[in-house]
């Protein structure tokens, strides 16, 4: 179950200052769905990730990274693409790391390289990627998050990895 | 997100390094990074700490048990960035 262990937290009382700033911007739960497991062994598993980091293919269509509500769009990431073919749109987490190494927000070479070694079964064709800032939590929900989970459903994926930078 | 998946049938791991947040959206299966934003996989160059934190969440998708459950593997910041900065300086990079 979650347990919270305050003395790991490094960004104490982030949650109110968010919350403070942008009212009712944040989604917030009172129960857990159930888990889904695992069907056959990870080494026959596909994978797919899906990241709110902005990292898109170079020349798709930009993240609008200043729209006052936000950017409910995603792009598709061919899995086999190379870093210099990716680049970053979004202002809302630093990308000082990523920058020099975009594996340290979007992991492609790695998981390629599990992939190879058989450690996992196989990626999917395409990863999944938005942008973070959404101010509105429905429709975020309701239309963002049940697109990319289709999509992910639609890919042949096995198991997900997420990361919301 | 995380939840819409697992909801259509696929277990999910997600990372996390706003544990406080965490704790509000409450997803299927976590595992807590006490990193920086934007550097959940760690540093840069460090293919072996990227690779780590993969499997190590990984694992925590075949192994939770229970909707909710939070993993906290044994990675330091510090450690991260000070193996970070000798990899850099082996690759010649500033």
């Amino acid at each position: 179950m979650t347990e919270t262990s305050k003395p790991n937290q490094l960004r104490l009382e982030v949650w109110n200052t968010v919350n403070e700033r942008y009212p009712g911007s944040m989604i917030s739960k009172e129960d857990f769905v159930p888990l889904s497991f695992l069907t056959k062994p990870l080494s026959e598993s596909k994978l797919s990730f899906v990241s709110t980091s902005g990292v898109q293919p170079v020349g798709t269509m930009p993240f609008d990274t200043v729209h006052p509500i936000g950017d409910y769009t995603y792009r598709e990431v061919p899995s086999n693409l190379k870093p210099h073919e990716l680049e970053i749109h979004q202002l809302k987490y630093p990308t000082v790391g990523a920058n020099q190494d975009i594996n340290v927000i979007f992991p492609i070479e790695r998981l390629q390289e599990l992939a190879q070694e058989g450690v996992i079964g196989g990626l999917t064709d395409n990863f999944y990627s938005f942008i973070g800032y959404n101010m509105d939590p429905d429709k975020l929900e309701q239309k963002l998050a049940e697109d990319i989970a289709d999509a992910v459903v639609k890919s042949g994926a096995d198991i997900a990895l997420l990361c919301p930078a | 997100m995380q939840r819409a998946l697992e909801r259509k049938g696929i277990p999910t791991v997600s990372l996390t390094v706003a544990l406080d947040v965490t704790e509000h959206i409450k997803p299927p299966r976590s595992m807590f990074l006490p990193f920086m934003m934007g550097h959940h996989f760690g540093v840069p160059y460090h293919k072996e700490l990227q690779r780590e934190i993969i499997l190590e969440a990984l694992d925590h998708l075949v192994e939770a048990k229970e909707s909710g459950e939070v993993k906290f593997p044994p990675f330091t910041w510090a450690k991260a960035r000070k193996e970070g900065i000798a990899i850099k300086r082996s690759l010649g990079l500033k």
